[in-house]
């Protein structure tokens, strides 16, 4: 099967390289064809699986220490202040 | 006395009663790694200064925790207060966290001694350890092979004894793989058994935590004490934990065996198929029932798990933009500063399988792969969790082959045939243990893989505890084998 590399680098924000622009797309529809084997299995409209058959609880609303401004702020590659910073998001027209 | 070749209970045992030293344990690893480590490469960071002082503490105390003086390696996708995460990318080169991950603080609470973190596969994508973004790990077996992956610098580091024990996680094999291919056992536990608190994740609805250690009683003592519900994750399950390593030795009642069938083992490796029918022979020479089985759905197990796997982590690796922590590299717009720090934190296999799994899950091939991968993966389940009422355990080779050489497997689906074995445990969730079954003729570890029915870990230890007494290993000698040693090197 024939991948559109163009569109689907756009939707996981990835730029490609020269070289993974030769191999990959070969590389994917080899894998994408094996995959397709899955389709050999008879499933009809049966079932998905779920990963855990134990309830899923809400917890308690309890207030708990949570990790300290700053050292999760010492983490960001750029910050002002208390905030981290990011480059421009939103310009006047 | 030589502390690098005692087992870790027995270790443990003599710390408990004041016989030895945690801190003399500690300097012999220290000694061991500096130089074994040259050539093996299991470490991407060393903690030794904080090992040291820990170990001291634990020596100045009178009560001491069940896993004192126990030397334990943790894969550097499991988080470290303080210690370098790199998770084996660039994109968290520099990435220090701030909180434990629950595995690391149950094993500090019991005085365990977190001695590094070690290589692995970027993000764990990978069956080799050569998809590390710093450089590969070597099978201390033979220097010129690779150790297995995702967790090869924990397999390697346990062979090597550069450590007593180690962490890995699983999300396909990657525990139980390179625990074969370095000859000594990995467990993945249930999915669910482990709390994944403080685990980088890769693929969510398949990610387990587990030990790899020098025997099977390590693995019991080790999953005792990280196993149990964490309300830190919702999928932690609510399930008493046991202590599995109290009754090791007690195993009672008809054992009921499922083996494969002739139809399962197509393509094996001749070696690999020989020692799978030495283990027959073995369970009859036991007087096991055995049931011969076939599982018609592990032939699309490998490909369903190749549509689930890369879905979840295209998804799970969405968070690394930049933004918050790890790699960020400047650009005038936001939406370019995400696709350049991607692009560059990012190796080729990683982007490989985001892209796989944005295909498919986008408009148009969602029902098609990712739909039909999850309804597989229920029939895979359903034929597993069946075949498991009917018998006690099922037995597999773990790898079709034994350790391969670096560099030998250059495509990628080449690669993804590793998992060909333990890829159904890890769909239907329930447990399986890789414990050593022989060498081949040119000394290359082989592992045999026992699968149970969920939250079975304690009949698994027991039985793989038999097995391994019946197996005796004890020509596997740890430590590097000079055999295997590069060629043209001063």
């Amino acid at each position: 099967m024939k991948v559109d590399l163009e569109h689907l680098s756009r939707l996981a924000s990835l730029e490609l390289t020269e070289e993974e622009r030769e191999l990959l797309p070969g590389q994917m529809e080899k894998i994408i064809d094996w995959v397709g084997q899955l389709s050999s299995l008879a499933t009809g409209a049966g079932e998905e699986y779920i990963p855990v058959d134990f309830k899923l609880r809400l917890q308690e609303d309890e207030l708990q220490p949570s990790l300290p401004q700053a050292e999760v702020l010492a983490m960001a590659p750029d910050k002002q202040g208390d905030l981290v910073k990011v480059p421009r998001v939103l310009r006047e027209k | 006395m030589n502390y690098l070749e005692l087992g870790l209970k027995e270790a443990v045992e003599l710390v408990r009663s004041g016989q030895l030293k945690a801190g003399e344990i500690v300097e012999s690893y220290i000694n061991h790694i500096e130089s074994a480590d040259r050539e093996i490469k299991a470490y991407l960071t060393t903690a030794f200064d904080r090992a040291l002082d820990r170990a001291r503490e634990i020596d100045s105390r009178k009560e001491k925790g069940r896993l004192a003086g126990a030397v334990v390696a943790i894969k550097d996708n499991i988080v470290t207060r303080g210690i370098r995460t790199t998770c084996g990318s660039r994109i968290l080169e520099n990435f220090v966290p701030p909180y434990d991950a629950t595995v690391v603080e149950r094993l500090e609470a019991e005085d365990a001694i977190i001695i590094g973190k070690t290589n692995m596969d970027e993000f764990a994508m990978g069956s080799s350890t050569e998809n590390s973004a710093f450089f590969p790990t070597r099978n201390p077996r033979d220097l010129e092979r690779v150790p297995g992956g995702s967790s090869g610098g924990s397999a390697a580091a346990v062979a090597a004894l550069e450590a007593m024990a180690a962490l890995g996680s699983d999300t396909g094999g990657s525990v139980r793989q390179p625990a074969a291919f370095c000859g000594i056992v990995g467990l993945k536990p249930t999915y669910g058994r482990v709390s994944r608190y403080g685990l980088v994740a890769f693929a969510s609805s398949l990610d387990q935590i587990g030990p790899l250690t020098r025997s099977v009683e390590d693995c019991a003592l080790i999953t005792s004490v990280i196993a149990g519900f964490d309300a830190r994750d919702s999928t932690s399950a609510r399930v008493p934990v046991p202590d599995y390593s109290a009754e090791l030795g007690n195993i009672t009642g008809r054992i009921k065996v499922g083996l494969l069938g002739r139809a399962s083992l197509k393509g094996l490796h001749p070696e690999v198929a020989s020692s799978y029918s030495r283990v027959r022979e073995m369970l009859s020479a036991l007087g096991l029932e055995i049931v011969e089985m076939d599982f018609p759905s592990w032939e699309v197990a490998l490909p369903c798990y190749y549509v689930i796997a890369p879905s979840e982590a295209s998804s799970n690796l969405a968070r690394y933009d930049g933004v918050r922590y790890g790699l960020r590299v400047e650009a005038a717009e936001l939406t370019d500063m995400y696709v350049k720090t991607r692009t560059a934190g990012f190796g080729s296999e990683v982007k490989r399988r985001i892209l796989l799994g944005t295909f498919a899950l986008s408009s148009g091939y969602y029902d098609a792969y990712y739909v039909k991968a999850s309804r597989a993966r229920q029939v895979i389940s359903g034929e597993l969790k069946a075949a498991l009422e009917r018998v006690d355990f099922i037995l597999t080779p773990t790898t079709p082959e034994p350790a391969f050489r670096l560099g030998e497997k250059q495509d990628p689906l080449a690669m993804y045939l590793q998992d060909y074995f333990t890829v159904a445990a890890s769909l239907a969730g329930i447990p399986g243990i890789s414990i050593p079954c022989g060498l081949t003729r040119e000394g290359l570890p082989l592992g045999l893989q026992i699968l149970s029915a969920h939250f079975s870990e304690g009949p698994l230890f027991k039985f793989a505890f038999l097995l391994e007494n019946n197996i005796k290993f004890s020509n596997n000698k740890y430590g590097i084998n000079n055999r295997g040693r590069r060629k043209n090197e001063n």
